[in-house]
């Protein structure tokens, strides 16, 4: 190509440096504020997500130092701060290691010195270590931590120990080969087991405080039961229940046994076979007292707990869970102090289980081979301690041990529940209540809300929006479009507060009206459009055309009208409640509901909320739809009624056809509307966690529960990340449908452009 | 209209001779009726429940007799009801408001119509508004005054009423400005100075001098206020109810008293005037169930106008980034669908959105740089109306962004080319002919987004609103403005009202009211909009010829 020569502009032509300078600058200020806007909202997904994704990580371990060598351990026990571990060497001597500092100290227990110690065990919540003798005595001694703070300086820890008083085994001879001890402050228990093979014998001692003048009262002991004729072999492991109230025992032959120990006496409950014939090599509890953990023959786990079997009759023991298998070998086994963790494994092999979710938190070898282990009360650490005294600690990293994929959305057996179920319960009364977090209510809750709301709303929205779109005339169009356009705008905690405090009262005792009213006002406007077009044709031309919703008003008004009037009396025919005591009848739809169908009547209910959600969805789908029914290309519909259609067969044959898209897509954000609604729903239903498709009750939809229970949420607790999640849910669902909404929108605009 | 007229504005007559589907077409005009039917009626209803709420009702002396008992109550019906007993017997029966919460302990009472002997309206009654306990209703008998007991009989009654009514009023005035802003400032400066030597830029000494001559200021106020309460002790109302117990009303407390059934209508008008100013300029009193919302009001308006503030500058400049300066192709018209999107994503997102990132994230980030030495206690990083308005401002900005871009793309080609080939830029362009022609439709975004962001509650309950607030987001005490002040909604005021309220059936009137005025608000807001969008329609219609 030749070069094009161009002389320079004269000077005037020129634009001056200050213009090309500020348009350059705006030019990149505004690339950079709009690129900037767009990053940030984006960023909303980010920082929501960013506090998800912990609740979803397992455990991490990590070796935490301070390697103490000690005596042969016999317990392994620690303070609540996972800071001071103790070694117990089963006589007279307790070692304790500062792990900060890494020295060693170790402590003479006077009382115990000199006597023949043949039986021990570990409580973790008392730090209690339980003892029993070789002529027949059980007791214990406590390892007390108290926090010292000095002057400034860190905070140093304090230990003392109390050896507690003994009691005399009366039944059976020989040493005590077993004993575990139970103690709730108020009543405790000691299950002991003495001599061993056939002619052993177990006893099972409650213990009370008798109450003092001054100060605390004295131990004493209540009642020694021999529990020995109970069982059908020899006892292998004993335990004592953390409340003291039950002890369970298993027995060579592999039955367990449980042992109710409370005011009224020793009675044997249940007894069950986890394993069939043969003994389970391991059976601990679990903080709360109410599960228990048993290791098979074969390394399998399984988890039993307390329960009501169909909700009544007595609480008893039944498997709830089941874990992967351990290794051969003795196995390890400390319950969390806090949740439902727990630290399990065999050899070097180990791992944090939680048994709420029946997951593996974290699995892994330690390099020294443990014969026994601990977990402090936080949950923050685990010791463990071998056969020649090395004892190692390992920090663990679990924040959210009771989260997960299984726990937010699969059937969880919860302690005390007589089956896996969907629960979202996240406070409770207990310091060991269970927090439930199942999304699954939630969601339902909100798919339930929408699809009622649906259910009222998308038949007046599309009714009207054809209407609108395709017989009413343009002048009127003009107001009613922007009618409904402000009603979409009305605050939703108005309508809120209408459907509970105004709407819910007033339908409550008017179910059978608003029935009637549903069923006689389409019908009346389907029989008036009959009756109409048989009217003689110069009757009809005196009324514009697209003036018909004026002249259906007063016949829907007359049929609402009839219907209210008339539910009563339908009420008093259909709907008859018979007093199950009395035998009288009553006519009351509030109570003939829940004792024909079994399922509850709420006055807050769908219905009510329903009818409400319909001011806040209706504009929204009348608006969206009614667009894409009028943007039908003209020359679609005037060919149509130019080949002979009626304009009923124009709308139902090509208006329809071609805008359905558009349609749909206007149900789709209706449903994105409905879902996210929070006030109506806080309001209008009672917020109860439900999985059932009962009009006549409430619902918790995932918006209600963030808005009512995130402000109380501590920040960073598995609660506070678990409505977060509930966000991301709510997020997603709308997403979604507002996404395949936007593109079949578009689809639809080029379609109509090509037409 | 004739058939086949050509004036006809739809294209169909229904003077066809078939009837084929005829009924449908019925039903879908039922559809539209029922729709516009709710929506009419349901701001019918918000007005007159809330208008009514603030009209002065006659008051009624009934007497009732339960089982063989006479009593006597006075009061106006604010609910009828119709109710079956267990003999399935129908029972018509009435809510009364009978005031009185100190005597009688529930201020509502249900009366069976059938038990009302006879009902009188006696002038002598009175509403009377006090500070505690809500309103009273009860014969006027005397006034107690310091000189003396002037019964009601006397011609001096009205006169005196009217006039220790203005002295209480004055009186409490000048007692709050004592009480608050003086004996609040003195308090501030005592915990700026403790913390001042606590962090050592103060000698302990000069803090303790300081803080005695405080002392004596705030003793020499206390004594003004015991002295100005004094000089109301000696003066009260007495009144009797309708079964003739008697009250004693101090002055200190009496706010009002309105003699409901002698009024005339205009007297009724002005009452009620007086009503609709006091709930729009008092503070709320008695759990939020008396006085007025002027905080949630002030609360509203800054929160709305600090919002706007915030979406109005970044919305335009997004939507001028993404219709003028962007490449048009794939990733400007991903970009545009998640806007188009946001618009869709529940406010209750964005609230637990603003709780991570405005409060926890970037609020304590803030406190610990500037206000170390206030922590543990947050000052930015709890809610408040600063992240509040953020918050709402994120949600309205794709309001704002898909307004500013139609209107934008409304401003013909001719106009741009016709400045670019004026020798305009690119900016001179945007600047001078682009942005004032799209202004109309930016304007709309905006007073859209307001009127969003002003009915919106869910997001807010997580990031800065209370059900009372102790102080105005903007007041005169230095730096005036507190961005991380809580404050009060007239939007979570209607929720905390009518369910968190311990009295919900006496709270029912303000929340109407409430309403009223939100909805008020709205509706203005959005038909503003409208309107302007009308305006601007007409003027694109002239202009691209």
């Amino acid at each position: 190509m030749p070069e094009i020569s161009h002389s320079p502009d004269p000077k005037r032509f020129e634009v001056s440096r200050a213009t090309l300078w500020f348009d350059r600058f705006m030019g990149w200020l505004i690339r950079f504020g709009g690129i900037g806007v767009i990053v940030a909202v984006f960023g909303i997904f980010y920082f929501v997500g960013k506090e998800v994704i912990p609740l979803f990580r397992s455990a991490q371990v990590e070796p935490a130092g301070g390697i103490i060598k000690a005596a042969a351990p016999a317990v392994l026990g620690v303070d609540e701060w996972g800071e001071m571990p103790f070694v117990y060497d089963g006589a007279d001597k307790v070692l304790f290691a500062d792990m900060k500092s890494g020295e060693a100290r170790e402590e003479l227990i006077p009382g115990l010195t000199g006597l023949g110690i043949t039986a021990h065990s570990y409580d973790p919540v008392h730090q209690r270590v339980a003892l029993g003798l070789d002529d027949g005595r059980v007791g214990s001694f406590l390892v007390n931590y108290e926090r010292t703070f000095g002057d400034g300086s860190a905070p140093g820890m304090q230990t003392s120990i109390t050896l507690e008083p003994w009691f005399t085994l009366e039944h059976g001879s020989g040493p005590v080969t077993a004993v575990s001890y139970g103690d709730s402050g108020a009543g405790r228990a000691i299950v002991a087991k003495r001599g061993s093979g056939a002619d052993s014998t177990v006893s099972l001692l409650r213990l009370g405080m008798k109450r003092g003048l001054i100060g605390k009262g004295k131990l004493s002991l209540l009642e020694e039961a021999d529990i020995t004729a109970e069982l059908d072999s020899e006892a292998m492991i004993v335990r004592a229940s953390q409340n003291g109230e039950m002890a369970l025992v298993a027995a060579q032959s592999g039955g367990i046994y449980y042992f109710l120990a409370d005011s009224d006496g020793v009675s044997k409950r249940q007894t069950f076979a986890p394993f069939g014939d043969k003994p389970p090599r391991q059976m601990n509890f679990l903080f709360g007292g109410v599960s228990i953990i048993v290791t098979g023959p074969d390394g399998k786990q399984q988890q039993w707990s307390l329960f009501r079997k169909g909700g009544e009759g007595e609480r008893l023991f039944g498997k709830t869970k089941e874990f992967p298998a351990l290794a051969e070998g003795p196995v390890h086994f400390a319950a969390s102090q806090r949740n439902r963790s727990f630290l399990t494994g065999s050899g070097r092999e180990l791992s944090i289980r939680h048994s709420t979710s029946g997951s593996v938190r974290w699995e892994g070898a330690v390099d020294i081979d443990p014969v026994t282990a601990v977990l402090d009360a936080k949950g923050a650490n685990f010791f463990v301690a071998a056969a020649d005294g090395t004892t190692r600690r390992f920090a663990i990293n679990d924040h959210h041990p009771e989260a997960g994929w299984r726990a937010f959305f699969s059937k969880v057996w919860y302690e005390g529940g007589d089956g896996p179920v969907y629960q979202w319960q996240s406070t409770g009364g207990s310091d060991d209540f269970e927090p439930k977090y199942s999304m699954v209510p939630l969601i339902f809750g909100s798919l339930k809300g929408t699809a009622y709301a649906l259910l009222f709303s998308v038949p007046i929205a599309l009714l009207s929006a054809v209407f609108s779109a395709a017989f009413l005339p343009l002048e009127i169009k003009r107001v009613v479009k922007p009618t409904m356009e402000i009603m979409s705008s009305l605050p939703s905690v108005v309508l809120g507060f209408l459907a509970g405090l105004w709407l819910a009262p007033i339908l409550e005792t008017r179910v059978p009206s608003v029935m009637m009213m549903v069923i006689f006002i389409p019908i009346s406007a389907l029989l008036l459009g009959y009756l109409w077009c048989r009217l003689p044709i110069g009757l009809r031309n005196r009324f514009a055309s697209g003036s018909e919703w004026l002249i259906v008003l007063p016949f829907i008004t007359l049929a609402g009208w009839l219907g209210w009037m008339l539910g009563p009396w339908i009420e008093s025919w259909l709907f008859i409640y018979k007093d199950v005591a009395s035998g009288k009848e009553l006519a009351d739809f509030r109570l003939w509901w829940p004792q024909a169908m079994g399922i509850p009547f709420e006055q807050r209910n769908s219905m009510v909320l329903g009818f409400m959600m319909g001011f806040a969805v209706i504009p929204v789908i009348f608006t969206i739809a009614e667009d894409s029914l009028s943007n039908v290309p003209k020359s679609l519909t005037a060919a149509a009624a130019a080949l002979g259609a009626n304009r009923w067969q124009v709308v139902w044959t090509v208006m329809l056809p071609v805008a359905a898209s558009g349609i749909f897509s206007a149900l789709m954000i209706g449903f994105g509307r409905a879902v996210g609604e929070t006030m109506i729903m806080v309001m209008a239903t009672g917020n109860t966690p439900i999985t059932e498709w009962n009009l006549f009750s409430g619902m918790r939809t995932l918006s209600a529960n963030i808005a009512v229970e995130l402000p109380e949420a501590p920040v960073g607790s598995t609660h506070y990340r678990a409505l977060f999640l509930g966000a991301v849910v709510l997020f997603a669902m709308t997403f979604v449908m507002n996404t395949i909404a936007e593109l079949l929108r578009q689809r639809l605009r080029e379609r109509n452009k090509l037409v | 209209m004739q058939p086949g007229s050509p004036k006809t504005d739809t294209p169909f007559a229904t003077t066809g001779r078939s009837r084929r589907g005829e009924p449908w077409v019925w039903l879908t005009a039922a559809g539209l009726t029922l729709g516009v039917a709710m929506a009419l009626g349901l701001f019918l209803l918000i007005l007159v429940k809330g208008a009514w709420s603030f009209w002065p009702r006659r008051i009624d002396l009934m007497e009732v007799s339960k089982n063989g008992v006479i009593e006597k109550v006075a009061g106006y019906v604010t609910q009828e009801s119709e109710r079956r007993d267990a003999e399935g017997v129908l029972h018509k029966e009435i809510q009364v408001f009978r005031g009185n919460r100190d005597l009688s302990g529930e201020a509502f009472k249900f009366i069976d119509r059938a038990d009302i002997l006879k009902t009188s309206r006696p002038e002598s009654l009175l509403l009377v508004e006090r500070l505690e306990y809500g309103p009273a209703i009860v014969h006027g008998v005397a006034l107690v005054t310091p000189n003396g007991r002037i019964d009601v009989s006397s011609p001096d009654f009205d006169k005196t009423l009217r006039q220790s009514l203005a002295d209480g009023a004055k009186t409490r005035g000048q007692l709050l400005r004592i009480e608050r802003k003086q004996i609040g400032a003195i308090s501030r400066e005592m915990e700026a100075l403790s913390r001042a030597e606590r962090s050592g830029t103060v000698a302990a000494q000069t803090a303790a001098a300081r803080n005695a001559e405080l002392q004596k200021e705030f003793e020499v106020l206390q004594a003004e206020a015991a002295k100005l309460r004094a000089g109301l002790a000696g003066s009260s109302f007495i009144g009797m109810t309708a079964d003739g117990r008697e009250v004693n009303i101090p002055a200190e407390k009496l706010l009002g008293a309105f003699p409901a059934n002698r009024a005339g209508f205009g007297e009724r008008l002005a009452e009620m005037g007086h009503r609709i100013w006091k709930f729009l300029s008092e503070d709320p009193r008695e759990a939020n169930t008396e006085g007025g919302v002027f905080p949630a009001i002030f609360g509203t308006v800054v929160m709305t106008l600090v919002m706007s503030l915030f979406v109005t500058p970044f919305g335009v400049i997004c939507a001028i980034y993404l219709r003028e300066y962007a490449k048009q192709g794939h990733l400007v018209r991903i970009v545009r669908i998640s806007v188009n999107n946001l618009a869709g994503v529940p406010s209750i997102v964005f609230g637990v959105f603003g709780l991570a990132f405005f409060v926890y994230y970037v609020g304590s980030g803030i406190d610990q740089a500037l206000f170390a030495d206030k922590l543990p206690t947050p000052t930015y990083g709890t809610p408040g109306i600063l992240w509040a308005s953020l918050t709402l401002a994120l949600l309205t900005l794709p309001v704002v962004i898909v307004a500013t871009e139609e209107a934008l793309s409304a401003v013909p080609r001719g106009v741009r080319e016709a400045a670019l080939a004026c020798g305009a830029s690119k900016w001179q362009t945007i600047q001078r002919v682009v942005l004032p022609a799209s202004l109309p439709g930016i304007l709309t975004g905006v007073i859209l987004a307001m009127a969003r962001g002003a009915g919106e509650v869910a997001p807010l309950m997580l990031v800065g609103v209370v059900k009372l607030a102790p102080s105005l987001p903007i007041d005169g005490i230095a730096p005036f403005i507190h961005p991380e002040r809580k404050f009060m909604h007239l939007g979570f005021h209607i929720y905390d009202l009518g369910f968190q309220s311990p009295d919900a059936e006496a709270a029912k009137p303000m929340v109407y009211a409430t309403a009223l005025l939100l909805i008020i608000v709205v509706v203005t807001l959005n038909l503003t909009a409208i309107l302007i969008r009308n305006r601007l329609k007409k003027r694109f219609a002239v202009s691209s010829f």
